[in-house]
């Protein structure tokens, strides 16, 4: 679970623009959705971000969706690197820029692809004066999907892998915003289920770009609950990526929009930097990442 | 204002968000046919489009962004009109009234101006409003006060961090009561401050710290060592003594503390040990000579021996710390003019001590703690005269029980503290509610009962139930 941040790219970064819409038309469900999880592990490697989570109450007014306040707003920075056999395991920082009351807060995880392997987390807060362990479990533990930093994205909604504990098919090809796409059903296993709020999803994924550009999920009387929206599909780095996405939860009225404002992957990260050191030298932190910045620029 | 909120509220934010209750088919939202979701989505896609634009910050706010600011105003007070017997007849009444009524501005300062070097600073200013214990003590007028916290400036290079300026300096691993947890004097003026990491002082130190590849070092000298303060009058835990109590009078000498800290993280834990050379933070104080004039603060050197560690089991926790201290005075709490205590024991003595608990994470929502500190003076009796006995005899010491549950996506938090010392005399329970309004506006609640028998030092304050309230503006 505490791939947080790292994890949230696995919903935009779905996509190599050296796919060809002539390898995707031979694919069925599954290999499709095996290949968006095997670039979302590519691209999420050496990783520098920085994002904005805005969430609302929404209403609708002249067919138009709108925040009926003003959005609640997490400015966040975040740094990632995967290790371990087949770069499975993720060492990530997490560094808080906005809102003010949470500024500076930190957070270092390491997440260990291994089951039995308890993922380890460190946060620093001003306030606290130290670096403190949190106990986090492991990724594979059996608990409830929770909400990423209070938003309507759950970890549920990020995680990767775990495409053997569903039955995929494509439901049809079909278009969306204009694309050619397919719509692939997913539906999880009896042990699956029970960790999942979803009895279903569909995914509309962009044939060529191989981004999901809609995903629909369903609760268990088959109603829609809630509806994650695309847009600003970008190349980046060979790479595609939809920088701006929109959860609407169609229960509670609210929606989450994320917007991914720098992304960079394929960065020269020190190890040392993914060490509670930075959660504690800020003068070290900041050094660091203005040579993170200055490979992008 | 309680800062044992702010980790669950954190774990709310970050880890353990809440759940959400099973989704009521019924209250589902159906998206009609006119809501387009093609072309641009059928909403707005510059919704929160401004988030993608390329401002460039101008040099005023690009400065300005350096700051934080936080405003809060507080009012709290004892509700319940009581009277707590002292002695058979004689009641001590206990009269329902405002002790906090102020508004605080807090600023925060972070610069990391060159490559390597930042600058950081926190300070605030508080103004005590009518009823406030502060504006009374002020001859019923408005009081200010105005106060540096941190400051210091720190540069970083190769493995090395050099920090220099008033600073902190946490120890040990349980939350809230470690025995390790004793660099820094602290100031618990009244009720609104019940933990350490709100009553922490900064003091003037140089801090070295050295991060090697398997483990990592941490010293400091502590060139201005302080003490905690009296308390100040008209606060809740002001008693008027028969003599003034006053800081130390260094007369001119030169104090330093120094200590170092060495750690080392394992898959799942993590340990450390360390040493210093400390003042007791807590002075004695005695009788003037005569009995005329101030009373006579008194320090103490000591020498800390310490180790503490973690182990993460699932969602488990288990947090340990250790403490020997040589020559810490056996009788350190001794205040003039209290007769029965004025039998100072000038004794030094050895104290072993540890606190140990754990956390646990119980589901997304809910997290709950224990600490427990625990404390003895080795041979104890040894050196004492005939009659004479010790205001800490045995094992003395605390617990600390805390519960959170986070509700609404982390905008409420609802959390309960229970904290009581060994010896069952006492008992404080306090119930909080944090509730996030918005990205700038919060608002939190608390309501605090004591319960203490004669034996207890909290006995003036037994059956008190004090409400708080207070709203804080940040940016």
């Amino acid at each position: 679970m505490k791939k947080v941040i790292y994890t949230l790219l696995t919903l935009t970064i779905i996509g190599l623009s050296s796919m060809t819409g002539l390898i995707a038309q031979e694919l069925n469900g599954r290999e499709i959705m095996e290949r968006v999880d095997e670039y979302s592990r590519t691209t999420s490697d050496s990783a520098f971000n920085r994002m904005q989570l805005s969430t609302c109450k929404f209403g609708i007014r002249n067919s138009k969706i709108t925040c009926a306040e003003r959005p609640r707003v997490k400015s966040l920075e975040s740094v990632g690197k995967n290790y371990g056999l087949n770069l499975k395991d993720t060492k990530s920082i997490t560094i808080v820029l906005e809102p003010a009351a949470e500024r500076g807060i930190g957070m270092l995880s390491f997440a260990y692809d291994e089951a039995d392997r308890d993922n380890e987390t460190w946060l620093y807060l001003s306030a606290l004066g130290r670096v403190k362990r949190i106990a986090s479990g492991s990724s594979d533990d059996d608990t409830e999907p929770a909400s990423l930093f209070g938003s309507e994205f759950t970890t549920e909604d990020t995680e990767t892998g775990k495409l053997e504990e569903y039955e995929i098919s494509t439901l049809e090809e079909t278009t969306e915003s204009g694309r050619d796409v397919w719509k692939i059903e997913m539906i999880p296993n009896e042990e699956r289920a029970r960790k999942s709020r979803y009895s279903r999803t569909v995914s509309y994924i962009d044939k060529e770009r191989f981004v999901a550009l809609r995903i629909e999920m369903f609760d268990q009387y088959d109603k829609e609950v809630k509806r994650l929206l695309a847009s600003r599909i970008e190349l980046v780095d060979d790479v595609w990526i939809a920088r701006s996405l929109t959860m609407m939860n169609l229960v509670t009225n609210r929606l989450s929009n994320m917007a991914i404002l720098e992304i960079n992957t394929g960065i020269d990260i020190d190890d040392e930097f993914l060490t509670q050191r930075t959660l504690t030298d800020v003068a070290f932190r900041e050094t660091e990442l203005a040579k993170l910045r200055g490979q992008v620029d | 204002m309680n800062r044992s909120l702010t980790i669950p509220l954190w774990l709310g934010i970050f880890a353990l968000a809440p759940v959400h209750l099973g989704y009521a088919q019924d209250d589902v939202l159906i998206l009609g046919d006119d809501v387009s979701f093609d072309a641009g989505f059928g909403f707005d896609d510059d919704l929160f489009g401004d988030a993608f634009a390329e401002e460039e910050p101008g040099q005023l706010s690009a400065w300005l962004e350096n700051f934080t600011i936080k405003i809060s105003q507080q009012l709290s007070g004892q509700t319940n009109n009581h009277g707590v017997d002292l002695a058979p007849g004689l009641s001590f009444p206990r009269e329902s009234e405002i002790e906090t009524n102020r508004l605080a501005l807090n600023i925060r300062y972070q610069n990391a101006f060159a490559p390597g070097w930042l600058l950081q600073g926190s300070g605030q200013a508080k103004v005590y409003w009518k009823d406030d214990y502060e504006y009374k003590a002020n001859g019923d007028s408005i009081d200010t006060e105005f106060r540096v916290n941190e400051l210091f400036i720190q540069h970083s290079f190769d493995q090395h961090s050099l920090k220099f300026g008033r600073q902190t300096v946490v120890w040990g691993e349980t939350v809230g009561n470690s025995v390790l947890d004793i660099i820094n004097h602290s100031e618990f003026r009244d009720f609104t401050i019940i933990d350490i990491e709100d009553a922490r002082l900064n003091q003037l130190m140089l801090v070295w710290d050295f991060f090697g590849e398997e483990s990592n070092f941490s010293s400091f000298v502590n060139l201005y060592p302080e003490f905690n303060p009296a308390s100040v009058r008209g606060s809740p835990f002001f008693f008027e003594p028969e003599f003034n109590l006053t800081d130390y009078d260094r007369d001119g000498e030169l104090l330093f503390e120094f200590g170092t800290h060495w750690k080392k993280s394992f898959e799942g834990s993590d340990i450390a040990f360390m040493a210093a050379y400390l003042y007791e933070n807590q002075l004695r104080y005695e009788d003037p000579v005569l009995g005329i004039g101030d009373a006579v603060a008194e320090k103490n050197d000591f020498i800390l021996l310490g180790f503490s560690a973690n182990r993460a089991i699932g969602k488990l926790l288990l947090n340990f710390d250790l403490a020997f201290s040589h020559n810490v005075l056996a009788d350190s709490f001794n205040f003039p003019g209290t007769t029965s205590l004025t039998s100072a024991i000038n004794l030094k003595k050895d104290q072993i001590g540890t606190s140990f608990g754990f956390e646990y994470a119980i589901n997304n929502d809910q997290s709950v703690s224990l600490g427990i500190q625990a404390q003895m003076l080795l041979d104890e009796d040894e050196g004492l005269l005939p009659g004479q006995t010790l205001i800490n005899d045995g094992v003395f010491g605390t617990w600390l029980v805390r519960y959170s549950n986070s509700l609404m996506n982390g905008d409420l938090v609802l959390s309960s503290t229970l904290q009581g010392d060994l010896n069952a005399e006492s008992l404080l329970a306090l119930f909080g509610a944090d509730y996030t309004i918005n990205d700038n506006w919060a608002i939190n609640g608390q309501i605090i009962n004591i319960s203490a028998d004669d034996n207890s030092p909290l006995l003036f304050f037994a059956e008190d139930l004090r409400v708080g309230i207070t709203v804080t503006y940040s940016y």
